[in-house]
Formats: C-alpha cells, sequence, structure tokens
C-alpha cells in the first residue's frame, strides 16, 4: 500500500511546520515575564502535569502499539515488543 | 516484586543516609485488551544533590502474558517478565542545565541498552529554554522464547542514534508554548523474531528493511484559564518515516484544582497513521519485505482518560504526610486494528522525605 505522502511533500510538510512554529515562538520572543509574575507558570500542572513513571508507561503503551512513536525527546523501544 | 520491595528500602535507606530532599514513587499499571495484558509494577526515585544536582532512578517489571503472535510467540499462551532499570544525573548552571541517563533493560529474548544525554540554555530572562539531546542505544534480539530442537536459532542487534531539540517560550503570565524535533535513525534488525506472514498455503518469517529514519515534531501550549482554576494543554504531534509511516496525533488534557489538595485531569487523544510502504494483510507472491505487525497498519485510535491526583492534606493528614500524593488514572481506548479496544489503569503514591 503507498503511504499517503510521498516523501518531498512529507519534508516540505516539515519546514513548513517548523518555520511557522519558530516564526511564532520568535514573534513572541519580546514577550518578558519576571520571576515575581510566574506564578501560575509554576504550577505543577503548567510544568510537569505527569510524573516520569506515568509517562514513561504511557510511551511504553503507544510505542507498542502504534508505529509511530517518538517526538518526546526520549527513545522509544527497549523491549521485544516490536 | 520482591526486587522491588528491596530496592525500595535501599533507596529509602541511601536517602536516610544522605539526609537529602526527594520523593519515592510507587506505581503500578495495568493494560488489557483482547489478548494481551499487561502488569507492570515500578518504583521511581528523585534525590537532590548540593544545591544544584537532582538524581533519578527507577527499577520496574513488565509481565506481559499474551496469546497474541504480534506480542511475540506463535499461537499460543505465554507470560514473559521484562526488568528495566535506569537512572539519570541532571545538574543546575547558571545558563541552563545539563543533564545525562542510562537505562538497561533484559527479558529472555530481548536485552536493550540505551545512554543519552543533552543540556538546556535558558534565554531571555528564563523566558525561553532551548534544549537539545542526543542519544545512542543497543539491543539484542533472539528468537530465544521459543527456541526448540527443531527451531532455527535467529538472533540479530539493533542500533539507534537519537537526536532531539526543543524551544520553550513563554508567551504570557498564563501561557507558555514549546516546539521539539527528534531525529532517530535505526539499524539492524527490526522484524520480530516470532511472527510468520501468509502467502498463499505457506508461511514465511517476517522480514522487515534494516534502517529505519524517523522524523517527529510536536507543538504544545499550555494555559492557566484563572477563572476556572484549570490548566489546559493541547498539543500536536506530526511524525513520519522512511518506511512510509505518517501519522497525526492531537491531544488535549486539562487538569483542575479543587482546593490546594485535589486535582482532577480529563484527556482526549486521538492517533491516526497510515501503513508502512511494505505492509500487507496478505501477500500475494515473496517480496522483499514482509511484515504482519499490526502496528504498521492504517488505523485510527481513540484514547480518553481520566485522572484523580489527592494530597494528604485533603485527607486530614499532617506533618510530613500532608505531601503525599495518591494519584488514580482510567483509561479507555478504542483502537480499530486487529489490537481491538483496551483499558488501561494506574494508581500512584509519591512519598516526599527532606532533609530534617
Amino acid at each position: 500500500m503507498p503511504s499517503l505522502v510521498a516523501p518531498s511533500s512529507r519534508a516540505r510538510r516539515l519546514a513548513v511546520a517548523v518555520a511557522a512554529s519558530a516564526l511564532a515562538l520568535a514573534a513572541a520572543g519580546c514577550v518578558v515575564v519576571r520571576p515575581h509574575q510566574r506564578e501560575h507558570l509554576a504550577r505543577r500542572a503548567m510544568v510537569q502535569d505527569r510524573d516520569a513513571g506515568e509517562v514513561r508507561f504511557g510511551q511504553h503503551q503507544t510505542g507498542s502499539r502504534e508505529g509511530a512513536d517518538g517526538g518526546t525527546g526520549q527513545p522509544g523501544g527497549g523491549c521485544g515488543c516490536n | 516484586m520482591r526486587a522491588l520491595l528491596g530496592a525500595l528500602a535501599l533507596l529509602g535507606a541511601l536517602a536516610s543516609a544522605a539526609s537529602a530532599d526527594g520523593e519515592l514513587t510507587m506505581r503500578g499499571a495495568y493494560y488489557k485488551e483482547r489478548a494481551t495484558r499487561v502488569v507492570q509494577p515500578m518504583l521511581d526515585g528523585k534525590l537532590t544533590i548540593g544545591e544544584h544536582g537532582t538524581a533519578e532512578g527507577h527499577l520496574l517489571i513488565d509481565a506481559i502474558t499474551s496469546a497474541s503472535i504480534s506480542a511475540g510467540a506463535a499461537d499460543t499462551a505465554f507470560t514473559e517478565r521484562r526488568y528495566e532499570a535506569g537512572g539519570g544525573y541532571g545538574h543546575e548552571l547558571p545558563w541552563g542545565k545539563l543533564r545525562g541517563e542510562l537505562r538497561v533493560s533484559r527479558e529472555p529474548d530481548y536485552l536493550s541498552f540505551f545512554v543519552g544525554g543533552g543540556g538546556e540554555l535558558s534565554l531571555a530572562e528564563d523566558n525561553a529554554v532551548v534544549a537539545l539531546g542526543a542519544g545512542y542505544g543497543h539491543d539484542d534480539v533472539s528468537n530465544a522464547g521459543a527456541r526448540g530442537p527443531f527451531t532455527e536459532k535467529i538472533e540479530g542487534n539493533l542500533q539507534t542514534l537519537l537526536v532531539s531539540a526543543s524551544v520553550s517560550q513563554v508567551l504570557s503570565t498564563h501561557v507558555l508554548a514549546s516546539v521539539g524535533y527528534d531525529l532517530s535513525h535505526l539499524r539492524g534488525f527490526q522484524q520480530n523474531p516470532y511472527r510468520m506472514v501468509e502467502i498463499g498455503a505457506s508461511s514465511f518469517p517476517e522480514q522487515h528493511p534494516d534502517v529505519r529514519t524517523r522524523h517527529a515534531l510536536a507543538a504544545t501550549i499550555k494555559a492557566y484559564v484563572e477563572p476556572a482554576r484549570t490548566t489546559v494543554i493541547a498539543s500536536y504531534r506530526l511524525y513520519f518515516d522512511s518506511w512510509g509511516v505518517v501519522a497525526n496525533t492531537p491531544e488535549l488534557r486539562a487538569v483542575r484544582a479543587l482546593g490546594d489538595a485535589i486535582e482532577l485531569g480529563a484527556r482526549y487523544r486521538f492517533h491516526q497513521q497510515s501503513a508502512a510502504d511494505f505492509f500487507e494483510r496478505i501477500y500475494a507472491a515473496q517480496e522483499r519485505y514482509l511484515s504482519d505487525d499490526e502496528k504498521l497498519s492504517r488505523f485510527t485510535s481513540h484514547t480518553a482518560e481520566a485522572k484523580v491526583a489527592v494530597l494528604g492534606a485533603a485527607l486530614g493528614l499532617s506533618g510530613r504526610w500532608e505531601e503525599v500524593r495518591g494519584e488514580l488514572l482510567v483509561q479507555y481506548l478504542h483502537q480499530n486494528n486487529r489490537f481491538g479496544d483496551a483499558v488501561s489503569a494506574q494508581a500512584a503514591l509519591t512519598i516526599p522525605f527532606s532533609d530534617p
């Protein structure tokens, strides 16, 4: 079965997505929130609402059932569930 | 389980000896679908070292019972245990943070090592963080679980290189956004050594390409909605790889605080992926690559989750016990593939400790 998106199209989609994301963040780069203004940014749910164990099991679960894991900065696999 | 209890006692003794701040989390996870059940007890420890260091470690046992060929054995129900240990150290510096980690996983037919590291650079008075990471993994694979006097021995190894980059930016006093990109390159044995593919009336071993390059781009925005005391987290992930798999995964989470000691969470995740170029349900003739791996098929899945977290203070506990945190999480997964629908649950208890 052919893939849904041709390789060149995939690369173009990635480039557009990266450029758009970088542009959006750069546009916001002039915002400076001082430490005393970070009460809400420091909330647990804003910093990390999931513990390491919860995230690890979630990655193990999706890595065992989906052929498209990644995007977390962490390796998948590590088990014989391929 | 005895190993975990022993490790718990050891970590507790080390924490006492170190007279440091930290926390221990005991977590049990459960996953059940039509033909597979997973039970995973785990233990996570975190320890503050000095003023700038944090050490983390975990131990877990993964007990899988399955009658599914896609899980590892052919046609017969089996139970297998996987043991995993990992640890890492992070050090804060005036300009950011450095970290390193190591992980080992072992089961009868699979041995995996991973070593990784990275750094974070804080910019614009900590309003922006740029992170870079890299890692290397080495896995040894065999069909030891099904080897008998007449079974052909299959062995292989897999090397994985991972590079990741991310940028986080504070957008306002209530909003934070981040984008990340992962690139991983896998070379070596990537098929399941037990799985067979039907061609006509005959069965042939699964055969995947030796090389796979995977790309994942993720974007997340977190916003605290003050009137509702709710944090809303929306994310999207685009994935594609050199095998032709393309996936879109949006996700929405909400975490609502009830007072200072109770949190309620809800999550919905959608996953849609295309099939690998060489995946076929039925092969008409012998081809270079053969796969009966359901993970490489075209499918969609929906995940709905509910979560509650309670601090000891909500139960009237005081002193060091008021910060003890209990969590309960339940998921329902609808998967329109051979795996079928599934339920998943986790229960956890986190006990903080500190230098008296």
